[in-house]
């Protein structure tokens, strides 16, 4: 897994795997912002969600709707295999990364 | 959800994200949109919801656009961008052309936008700026329709006692220029003081200039108090505190008054039509205290802060009561009158104008405390600035309706391919926005490099790195970007899209000259405009150039003229004296005002019964300056220092002569004025003897008529006025012999400062030349002229702009046509012709247009001028010719190379 995926990216695929099969566009952005404590605009979400899926660490289908949604269908999103080992590499990366500090004395 | 629950916004953002998102995915995205919404709408209310559904959609569309185009059917604009930017890089010519001519005209609407809108904010820094009015009456020492912003000080008064409708009414006084000294150690430094006035105790509370030391309420309220502003404050006591310090007036009898700074000021923003350095209290002006319920000392001005609420025009009208019951007792003490008399019927009306509308307002036109703006000015900035912004706009518009021939095949080919007619409208608006965005940017960066030239001709100090931290700045260009954008993209891109694919495809290109009616209409506009321009400023030209050639009726070169003589007291003589010893000066004389400015003037009646009242212009000399200006005597002799019953004599000029009722030079035979009396219609009644007249010569602005005028000897110890000034000004004339280099003028110029400083070191050293005087009347029109010069040269650039496009268009249409007719033996003279009388024939109906706007614009400028030069056939053809000598010019490289091409090149390919 040699492709170095975003910050964004990153915290969207974790919220997808978190809401395991509830994923779509206003509950990623729900749950992400819930984490990072940030406001990300809608349209921010989607596009990095097709975006994943163009890479392949996605996969969707048309969902169910309720009524909030004037009877509209949700985009339901997964992560692929391919997703997850994704999530796995940026993981060790940053473990790695984390392992070479010497030592953690912040204010010095 | 049923539609009709929807707002409207809403739902025309629904329409906008159904526009522009592919069909694919619309349904998630509205149902996310809706979700969303109604959580807000609980959250947060309805406004805030239905805001963010706007930035939603927005964010949507332009995000969804730049990453699934390649999925969709639709155009989007990530996609139209690409379009733009390949088909401007393939036609750089046509590209740079267009940037180049949008880039000045935006540049030149942004310059004249910043000058418009600094002209147009001024006074806006008062925070109760809405409710302060400043009141105005009649010119009552002349035209009594024209408003005069000068009023007696005994309005304020009046309004104390009447009208309670103002919560504040506060008069200012003016001074005028001051020799001042501070003393610190024994030591003592002089300063000359400008803009020195005098203000009320209650000033602060109607104007806001905020106090960096002292109190505003009580700052103004004893005798001799001082509030200066920082700078003064540093410009005299430096970085010492100056509050408590003495700064001294010297009056014209050589004693000091001593005023103690009681405040110190931030410096007035330079957008103040109230321009001070220092304000004393008006309880130190000596006069005042007698003074202040007159209504004819028309030195002060007066200003009211008005309650909350208050009906202006209502109140107005209450005004109108106060002159009829106040000002008779003035008029009947001073000028033996009752109101009518004095009024001669005419309406003494008061008026309450704006505080914002002071500075730009037509009239009136005088303002004592600081600077007037120009409306005209304002005015003709504003409709150049919109005109060249027009002919650059057209410019894009010719050019690419003139590229279409090339694109048509683009067009045909999108056509079939099943793009709508209004997929392709939107690219050519995207195209067009995007160019005017480019340019404003350059335009932007144009600004900024040439602000300072600009400000240098102007005499402003704009800036446009102040605005750019300014949002509705930014809002503003924005709207301005999309405003011109869709204007100049609209017809192109309507004209474009409107091809039949089929036509196009099969070759007839007829398309490139189907427009050519409309594209010829805008170019005749485009030249129409350039022309009248340049007629016009042929005129300003030929006018300054007039006005200083006009006889003023005396020699107005070689006179130096030295200033503040007044203040060196019983000193002048001995000056006088040692100048006069000076081989340089063939002349030297001292008078109390100095051509062409001599303003004042009062009311005069010639001796006898029933002889109405005029105004005459009057100036005081001794006997030696009446010769020195070189004026011609019709009647009479000058004053005669040898006869001691001279000094009360007076001298007057033809005009003068004329309205006293003596009439003109040929009956003077019968009814000489010489010997007859002519009656002061003030205060003392003084009798005054006519010794002499004079030839009229031009002692205001050559702009103006002449007035009538009477000279006074300066020993006059009996006249006495407002305004009588005092006898302030020494003139030499200048031995032409002596002066044949600069350093030599130089050098006399020094020897005579060396000689003032002699007499007292005190006085400060100001000269002028009387001919430059003369020549600074025209200031204003100079600079007019200048900028004009430029805007003109400017208009003409964007024309031939879009001429040469145009030219190198057709000359590659129509390669083909030119290659054949050579190869049946034209010759590349012929050719030539052939193809520049295309253009020039369009000049020439833009030439007969031109002629006759130009003249009624120049006719109407002229009006202003006393004296005019004439409207000349010869200016309009010399302009015919500059515009065509212009058009040839930039057509005739396009036509020489399409001439001189080898037919064999042009037509190998058929």
């Amino acid at each position: 897994m040699s492709r170095v995926i975003g910050e964004l990216e990153e915290l969207i695929l974790l919220a997808v795997c978190i809401l395991d099969g509830e994923a779509y566009g206003i509950s990623v952005k729900k749950e992400v912002e819930r984490h990072t404590g940030r406001t990300i605009l809608l349209g921010a979400i989607h596009i990095t969600l097709y975006r994943l899926q163009d890479k392949g660490l996605l996969l969707s289908k048309l969902g169910g709707s309720s009524d909030k949604r004037g009877d509209r269908r949700k985009r339901l999103f997964r992560i692929t295999k391919k997703g997850m080992e994704q999530l796995r590499t940026s993981q060790e990366v940053r473990q790695k990364m984390w392992d070479l500090i010497p030592q953690l004395s912040p204010g010095s | 959800m049923s539609d009709a629950r929807r707002s409207l916004s809403r739902r025309l953002a629904d329409a906008l994200v159904e526009r522009w998102v592919g069909r694919a995915y619309l349904e998630e995205f509205m149902g996310d949109l809706e979700e969303i919404y109604e959580d807000r709408r609980e959250e947060k209310g309805k406004f805030i919801a239905e805001g963010m559904y706007w930035v939603d959609a927005i964010h949507l569309i332009f995000g969804f656009s730049s990453t699934a185009s390649k999925q969709s059917h639709s155009m989007f604009i990530g996609n139209m961008v690409k379009i733009a930017w390949r088909s401007a890089a393939r036609h750089k010519q046509f590209t740079i052309l267009n940037l180049l001519g949008l880039t000045l005209g935006i540049a030149t609407c942004v310059a004249i936008g910043l000058y418009v809108y600094e002209e147009s904010t001024y006074d806006t820094f008062h925070s109760n700026g809405d409710r302060i009015y400043r009141i105005n009456q009649p010119m009552i020492w002349g035209d009594w329709t024209e408003q005069f912003s000068g009023t007696g000080p005994g309005i304020t008064e009046a309004i104390r006692t009447d009208i309670p409708d103002f919560e504040q009414v506060t008069r200012i006084y003016f001074i005028g220029e001051q020799l001042t000294r501070v003393t610190d150690n024994g030591e003592a430094t002089n300063f000359n003081e400008e803009n020195f006035y005098a203000a009320e105790d209650n000033f602060f509370k109607v104007f806001t200039f905020p106090f960096l030391k002292g109190d505003p309420n009580t700052a103004l309220k004893d005798p001799n108090t001082v509030v200066i502003t920082a700078s003064t404050a540093k410009r005299y006591f430096g970085d010492e505190d100056p509050m408590g310090k003495l700064i001294e007036t010297k009056s014209s009898t050589g004693t000091y008054t001593p005023y103690t700074v009681t405040g110190v000021l931030a410096d007035v923003p330079a957008q103040s039509h109230l321009k001070f350095d220092m304000l004393s209290s008006l309880t130190s002006v000596e006069q005042f205290k007698d003074g202040k319920y007159t209504w004819i000392w028309t030195i002060f001005g007066t200003y009211g802060l008005v309650r909350e609420g208050t009906d202006v025009a209502a109140l107005t009208k209450k005004l109108q009561a106060l002159p009829p019951k106040w000002a008779g007792r003035t008029t009947q003490s001073i000028f033996n009158q009752t109101f009518e008399q004095f009024t001669k019927g005419q309406p003494w009306t008061l008026y309450m104008q704006p505080l914002r509308d002071i500075y730009l307002a037509s009239e009136p036109g005088f303002n004592r405390f600081g600077p007037q703006g120009n409306p005209k000015f304002v005015m003709i900035f504003g409709a150049i600035g919109a005109l060249v912004l027009l002919l650059s706009s057209i410019n894009f518009m010719n050019l690419s309706t003139a590229r279409s021939s090339n694109r048509a095949k683009e067009v045909g080919v999108r056509k079939v391919l099943g793009s709508a007619k209004t997929t392709l409208v939107r690219q050519f608006i995207i195209e067009s926005v995007l160019y005017v965005a480019v340019s404003t940017v350059a335009a932007l960066v144009l600004v900024q490099l040439s602000l300072n030239a600009f400000n240098t001709i102007a005499e402003k100090q704009l800036s446009l790195v102040t605005h750019l931290t300014n949002p509705y700045f930014f809002g503003t260009l924005i709207g301005f970007i999309l405003i011109v954008g869709l204007a100049a993209g609209s017809y192109p891109s309507l004209y474009l899209s409107a091809f039949k694919p089929a036509e196009t495809l099969k070759g007839k290109l007829k398309s490139g000259f189907k427009g050519s009616g409309i594209r010829n209409a805008l170019v005749v506009f485009q030249f129409t405009v350039s022309i009248a321009l340049i007629i016009c400023t042929f005129f300003v030209q030929k006018q300054l150039a007039y006005t200083s050639t006009i006889d003023v009726g005396i020699s107005k070169d070689h006179v130096l003229q030295i200033y503040n003589i007044h203040q060196l007291g019983k000193g002048v003589d001995v000056l006088k004296a040692k100048l006069q010893t000076n081989p340089a000066f063939t002349a030297v004389a001292q008078s109390g005002f100095l051509p062409p400015n001599v303003w004042a003037g009062d009311r005069y009646r010639a001796e006898g019964p029933d002889q109405p009242v005029v105004d005459l212009h009057y100036m005081r000399c001794d006997e030696n300056y009446l010769p020195l200006l070189e004026t011609k005597f019709l009647l009479g002799r000058n004053f005669d220092p040898a006869n001691a019953a001279d000094k009360y004599n007076i001298i007057i000029n033809e005009e003068a002569a004329r309205i006293l009722g003596y009439g003109s030079k040929e009956t003077w035979a019968d009814n000489s004025p010489l010997g007859k009396h002519v009656v002061q219609s003030f205060g003392s009644e003084e009798k005054l003897q006519i010794i002499g007249v004079v030839k009229d010569f031009n002692f205001n602005s050559v702009k103006l008529k002449i007035e009538p005028l009477i000279v006074m000897h300066t020993d006059n110890d009996k006249h006495w006025s407002y305004s009588a000034g005092f006898p302030c000004y020494l003139s030499m004339r200048l031995n032409p012999a002596s002066i044949k280099s600069g350093d030599e003028l130089q050098s006399i110029i020094d020897n005579v400062k060396t000689e003032v400083a002699k007499v007292d070191p005190a006085v400060p050293f100001q000269y002028s030349f009387m001919d430059e005087e003369f020549d600074n009347t025209f200031h204003e029109e100079r600079k007019m002229s200048v900028i004009l010069n430029l805007f003109t040269a400017l208009a003409i650039a964007i024309a031939c702009l879009g001429l040469f496009g145009l030219a190198a268009f057709s000359a590659d249409q129509r390669k083909k046509e030119l290659g054949i007719r050579k190869l049946h033996g034209a010759s590349t003279g012929h050719l030539v012709f052939l193809f520049s009388s295309e253009f020039t024939k369009l000049v020439g109906v833009s030439i007969i247009l031109a002629t006759p706007i130009a003249y009624f614009l120049t006719d109407y400028w002229l009006s202003n001028f006393a004296y005019r030069t004439p409207i000349s056939v010869l200016v309009f053809v010399a302009a015919a010719v500059t515009a065509l000598s212009i058009a040839i010019f930039t057509v005739g490289f396009q036509s020489l190379s399409a001439a001189n091409a080898n037919p064999a090149e042009v037509l190998k390919n058929e």
